[in-house]
């Protein structure tokens, strides 16, 4: 019975990539297994994916604390080289990513970066997947003809696997890791910037058609109107650096799936325009009747932002 | 003194791709490019390369006729290319473009440091520069926005998603950059004017040794529908009314906030 295999950084997209393995297994007929980082004698994680839908738990060591996170590679290829599973499936943090990366070139077989849609071949012999190129201009569908299909996986491709009754399943413990070349000296835990950013409910973006930094108190007023939260493009975190580079959305930033965008001076390059393919409303202001954004737009002011912007803080208020 | 390879990718460019309702993605008519993640890539070496000396070479691998890529990145402060070039190099997956990158750094090339992009503009699929420095057996950290080098110690500020960590690992290594990195210059005219200068090592494919099989098959490639039928409106009051109106029956937004 070849496997499934899960692995994913934080433990909701790991709920979420068994979901997605589930959907595989009850076709394929095999079995999940879930990667966890330690257990430091707590098994509750364990017992709550076995409840979920796992299998088999594997441990990863404890890992000192400046041991970098990808001394796990060789135990993981080690394990994926005797159990031999079909599919394999990481969470595409920026971490997982290049342990993705790593563990694939180990095992020399493909990899489906950020895939945005997996499903069975007629068959039920392979994955079918499709990943976004040139910026999200295009997509690409994709077959990996050697084993283990990899792919990574972005957040909320799919829903939390739900707990379901009676089920059993095995917990593994993986050998300690052997030393690892990179060494941490220090860590900055991130702003909370991001994390706020991929979850608002209402998001501004400010693209380079905000004329000063000053202005940007006008976009805080109507943030703060609306409980959004501010976002910008790369220009403006790069080059202008009025907002930290943890607030630029696009594909070389963080993807955000709002329930209204607005974008404020926003061109739209499409690295920016994939980064909020999944809002559900777009809202874009921009003076430029030819700005690409305009076609991705539910709503297109074609006009002047510092004309448009009190009039929406004015009409809020009413 | 570090010995620096800088990998590079001569791309389309996106911007050629015609935001037209046809799902076909014609390529024909579009210009290449250097992509952009790497324009970062080769700055940093030159910028560690203008600190602690050494030297910068930069590689690729490509259709033969991607010279103008090749002229491109040695115009931007390289002093040698390697090419590695043939016909059947021009949609490589990244398994392959690593396995091939690997072979030639391996047999023709003494380094230090390899840089690459985080990412490359066209596929950005994130894996060559991990998979090369796994095929190369070097330490490897991604996403990096700093790099200190101090003797055969190298000091780098790696992204994560949970915060930013410094790190030191030991030379020979590999290091993916991130756009925030730098800023890389534009060549000048005596820039391009140098570079035609410098030397390129051509490798064909008879070079090689292996045969780099694809580990992920292409079955369609088509325009991304992102098109959304969108309302075109002004920036008369009346308009902005009917929106703010629209997005409160919707439920997105609450009016009367002080």
């Amino acid at each position: 019975m070849a496997g499934i295999w899960v692995f994913a950084e934080d433990y909701e997209h790991n709920l979420e990539l068994i979901q997605g393995g589930t959907e595989l297994a009850q076709k394929l007929a095999s079995k999940i297994v879930v990667i966890l980082p330690h257990n430091a004698g707590n098994d509750e994680k364990a017992h709550d994916c076995i409840a979920r839908g796992a299998d088999e738990i594997l441990y990863l060591p404890p890992l000192a604390e400046d041991e970098d996170f990808m001394a796990c590679i060789p135990l993981i290829v080690a394990e994926v080289l005797q159990e031999k599973p079909d599919v394999f499936l990481i969470g595409s943090s920026l971490r997982g990513k290049e342990l993705a990366a790593r563990i694939a070139a180990r095992l020399n077989t493909g990899l489906c970066s950020d895939c945005i849609s997996l499903e069975l071949s007629a068959d039920d012999q392979s994955l079918i997947m499709e990943r976004l190129i040139f910026g999200g201009a295009a997509v690409q569908r994709v077959s990996i003809p050697t084993r283990p299909q990899m792919a990574t996986i972005p957040p909320r491709l799919f829903s939390p696997a739900a707990v379901q009754e009676g089920r059993t399943g095995n917990i593994r413990e993986l050998p300690p890791a052997p030393p690892s070349k990179v060494k941490i000296l220090g860590k900055k835990t991130r702003t909370h910037e991001a994390a706020a950013l991929t979850e608002a409910r209402i998001l501004l973006c400010v693209g380079r058609g905000v004329e000063k930094e000053e202005d940007l108190t006008l976009v805080r007023e109507l943030a703060d109107l609306l409980g959004a939260e501010i976002g910008c493009t790369r220009p403006i975190s790069d080059e202008m650096h009025w907002l930290p580079e943890e607030c630029c959305i696009g594909l070389s930033g963080i993807q955000v799936k709002p329930e209204l965008y607005i974008g404020i001076g926003v061109s739209g390059q499409i690295q920016h325009i994939t980064g909020i393919r999944d809002a559900r409303i777009i809202c874009s202001i921009n003076n430029d009747e030819n700005a690409p954004i305009f076609a991705v737009s539910d709503y297109a002011i074609q006009g002047d932002l510092y004309k448009v912007l009190p009039l929406i803080i004015e009409g809020l208020k009413k | 003194m570090p010995r620096i390879i800088a990998c590079y990718k001569w791309v389309v460019d996106e911007a050629y791709i015609r935001t037209d309702s046809s799902p076909e993605l014609d390529l024909e008519y579009a210009d290449k490019k250097m992509s952009d993640y790497d324009r970062n890539a080769i700055e940093e070496a030159i910028q560690l390369y203008e600190k602690y000396g050494g030297s910068v070479a930069a590689i690729t691998v490509g259709h033969p006729y991607d010279t103008k890529g090749v002229k491109d990145a040695l115009s931007r402060g390289p002093e040698k290319a390697y090419f590695i070039n043939d016909p059947s190099f021009e949609n490589l997956e990244p398994a392959q473009t690593a396995a091939i990158l690997a072979d030639v750094i391996t047999a023709k090339t003494e380094y230090d440091l390899i840089i690459c992009g985080e990412g490359s503009s066209d596929l950005y699929a994130q894996q060559v520069g991990p998979r090369l420095a796994e095929l190369l057996d070097i330490p490897c950290v991604t996403m990096v926005s700093k790099i200190d080098l101090a003797g055969e110690q190298l000091i780098a500020e790696r992204k994560a998603d949970d915060g930013i960590e410094t790190v030191s690992l030991s030379l020979p290594a590999l290091l993916t950059v991130l756009p925030d990195i730098n800023s890389p210059r534009i060549p000048g005219l005596r820039d391009t004017l140098a570079a035609s200068k410098k030397p390129v090592i051509e490798i064909v494919k008879d070079e090689l040794s292996g045969n780099f099989a694809p580990c992920l098959q292409v079955l369609a490639s088509f325009k991304a529908n992102m098109e959304r039928n969108g309302q075109k409106l002004s920036d008369e009051a009346a308009d902005i009314a009917f929106l703010l109106d629209t997005l409160q029956s919707k439920g997105i937004i609450a009016r009367g906030v002080k």
